[in-house]
């Protein structure tokens, strides 16, 4: 049973391939400014992993994220928040709370023993707090993402950041930089500040153990460290790549559709 | 999640009116001499408008794009509804008014007030009422105070008398309205509904843009339109809808196009304004519309201690309309309703009715996200098979 999950988010696309519940191809490739060009791009990485020639060999397809009414060769689409419990769930079932930050939104998830989603909390339209805030804190820093993501780069004593708002925010640390507060501590700051914007979040929804981070911002470390802090919990550290679970869900559930169809 | 009703030359007059502010109808009203009184919030008495033979207008912000000009008197985090309906003001979409009634609904609206009396000169008749905050007799005293006001203020500015008699005749039409606007409704509790939640609410919203006797007429000839047609039942989930100044069809048809059709709602341009009554046998028809506006019609959260009751409203309606789960619509900024939503959200949830709270800007923006958490909604409710 071949079958696979893409998730077209809204920085990046992912595809996993599947065969009888396990994973024989993955791949991550920045989002190519339209939803069919990026899955086609996306797929084929993934295709060649699992050393496949044609789409038509995958059984079927159910796709997820931003692009995932665009996607014609796949049968169904299904929500962000319902993948993500999903493949966070196959990576690790002990999970009953999964963080998603992904390109432009975050999301706390709460699911059952069966991965099924209980209740779900989502930022609105706003970006703050997500991929896109850290990429405009990198630029403002000149650190890059890997400066704030790196666990040695966490300052004792975080920064104030007062303002949710990305470009307010961004404005604020230009500030601190040029009073001279040391880069370790604004770093800290930022991570720090969005791990409060999710607690809320969480708090909305009711953080039960064990929680997981799931979407690109999962390789922020910094990040990771302040939430369970924040959330005075454990972050648990997913086998596989965590960035992959919203495309891991969309697989599972190509899967689990195929049976139902085929029973 | 396109239905017959849609192609019917009477559901596309209806759509007409209200995908705009001055329609061909009201200019029609204004060339025979009429007078159109635009009016905040569905808790003004528009009957007294009826019985002054005037055209009762709600006032929306359809078709504004931006809120520059508006912004220059409000602040960013002032409700979006007032700053594009004043927006819609400065850029003279108004013009057709000739008196506007605010009420103190909330803060936000009641600034309305304040800016259009200082950056405007017409309509010259702008008047604000006071609403009370509590729905006991003493508050029904009061805004029956507040009416009698209104129609010496309206009988002042145009020179003419407002009878009992013509009230009590207005009373009557605007009430059969409501049996009917319910009569539609009520073809919507079948499994397989010949109309959609965003078909209704344009039915509805032209409602407030047109002299009520000709509405009602159409409102007869729709629904028999309605009847005749097959039921849609390609939907997943049957919601309700509960929220405020919700007179956006494309809002509806966002959810709908997810599997959610939307059945029934508490809003005020829904069920808030026809689901009660006005008592006609009341002998001081002013009052009778003062006991209606503040205690009997469905209650709005700007009314204190009075949660349960809109609790209860929202249960009924959840069992007579088959309703899976709730969505509690909410503008950004509104603290009004973001409590409402955060009690009543918790008290349906013990009842094991499902409820999600989806935030939004009054006109349509961020439909990704929008979807996104709809479509989760859905599939919490329903599974994702």
């Amino acid at each position: 049973m071949l079958v696979a999950g893409i998730d077209i988010g809204s920085a990046t696309g992912k595809a996993v391939i599947m065969t009888d519940d396990e994973i024989v191809g993955s791949a991550i490739v920045q989002s190519q400014g339209h939803p069919v060009k990026t899955a086609d791009s996306v797929v084929d990485k993934a295709m060649a992993e699992a050393g496949l020639s044609s789409v038509g060999e995958i059984e079927n397809v159910v796709t997820t994220g931003y692009g995932r009414l665009k996607i014609e060769f796949a049968s169904d689409n299904l929500s962000e928040i319902a993948c993500h419990g999903k493949g966070a769930h196959w990576l690790e079932p002990s999970l009953r709370t999964v963080i998603d930050i992904g390109g432009q939104d975050c999301k706390v998830i709460s699911i059952s023993e069966a991965g099924k989603v209980v209740e779900f909390a989502m930022n609105d339209r706003c970006a703050a707090g997500t991929g896109r805030f850290f990429e405009s804190i990198a630029r403002a820093l000149c650190c890059g993402l890997e400066g704030i993501s790196s666990i040695e780069n966490q300052g004792d004593s975080p920064a104030k950041i007062t303002h949710q708002c990305t470009v307010f925010a961004e404005s604020e640390v230009v500030t601190l930089v040029n009073e001279g507060e040391e880069l370790g501590n604004i770093i800290a700051g930022i991570n720090l500040s969005v791990a409060k914007r999710v607690s809320g979040m969480a708090r909305r929804v009711g953080l039960v153990d064990n929680v997981a981070l799931t979407g690109g911002c999962s390789k922020n470390q910094g990040l990771a460290a302040a939430l369970a802090k924040v959330l005075r919990t454990d972050i648990q550290m997913l086998s596989g790549d965590p960035q992959l679970a919203g495309a891991i869900g969309a697989a599972v559930f190509a899967g689990e559709k195929l049976l139902a169809r085929a029973s | 999640m396109g239905t017959a009703l849609e192609d019917s030359e009477i559901y596309q007059k209806f759509a007409r009116i209200t995908d705009s502010l001055l329609s061909p109808e009201i200019e029609d009203f204004k060339d025979s001499g009429g007078k159109v009184v635009g009016f905040f919030c569905s808790t003004v008495p528009e009957e007294l408008f009826t019985a002054a033979g005037m055209l009762p207008f709600r006032m929306r912000g359809t078709g504004s794009t931006s809120t520059e000009l508006a912004d220059t008197c409000f602040t960013p985090i002032n409700c979006t509804f007032p700053r594009h309906c004043f927006n819609q003001a400065l850029e003279y979409e108004f013009e057709f008014l000739d008196a506007l009634i605010v009420i103190n609904s909330c803060d936000h609206i009641r600034r309305i007030y304040d800016n259009w009396i200082d950056q405007l000169d017409e309509p010259e008749m702008i008047h604000v009422m006071s609403l009370p905050r509590k729905t006991g007799d003493r508050q029904v005293d009061w805004y029956r105070e507040e009416i009698a006001e209104l129609k010496g203020k309206l009988e002042e500015h145009f020179g003419i008398e407002i009878t009992d008699d013509a009230i009590s005749d207005a009373i009557k039409l605007h009430n059969d309205v409501r049996r009917l606007q319910r009569e539609l409704y009520e073809l919507r509790k079948v499994d397989r509904p010949p109309i959609t939640g965003a078909e209704v609410l344009r039915v509805m919203v032209a409602g407030t843009a047109l002299p009520k006797a000709d509405y009602r007429e159409m409102l007869q000839e729709l629904i028999g339109t309605v009847r005749g047609l097959e039921g849609n039942g390609d939907h997943k989930a049957r919601v309700l809808v509960t929220g405020s100044q919700l007179d956006d069809p494309e809002f509806i048809e966002l959810i709908e196009g997810q599997g959610a059709l939307v059945v029934t709602d508490a809003t005020c341009f829904g069920t808030r304004l026809m689901w009660r009554r006005i008592d006609e046998d009341e002998p001081d028809p002013i009052r009778a519309m003062a006991q209606y506006y503040v205690h009997d019609r469905p209650s709005c959260p700007r009314m204190h201690g009075d949660q349960p009751r809109r609790l209860d409203f929202l249960k009924e309606l959840v069992e007579e309309f088959k309703v899976d789960g709730v969505i509690g619509e909410r503008m950004n900024f509104c603290d009004i309703w973001q409590v409402e939503h955060f009690m009543t959200g918790g008290d349906l949830k013990e009842e094991g009715i499902s409820f999600t709270q989806v935030d939004r800007e009054y006109i349509l923006a961020g439909k990704g996200q929008l979807q996104t958490r709809v479509q989760a909604f859905v599939e919490t409710m329903k599974g994702t098979d």
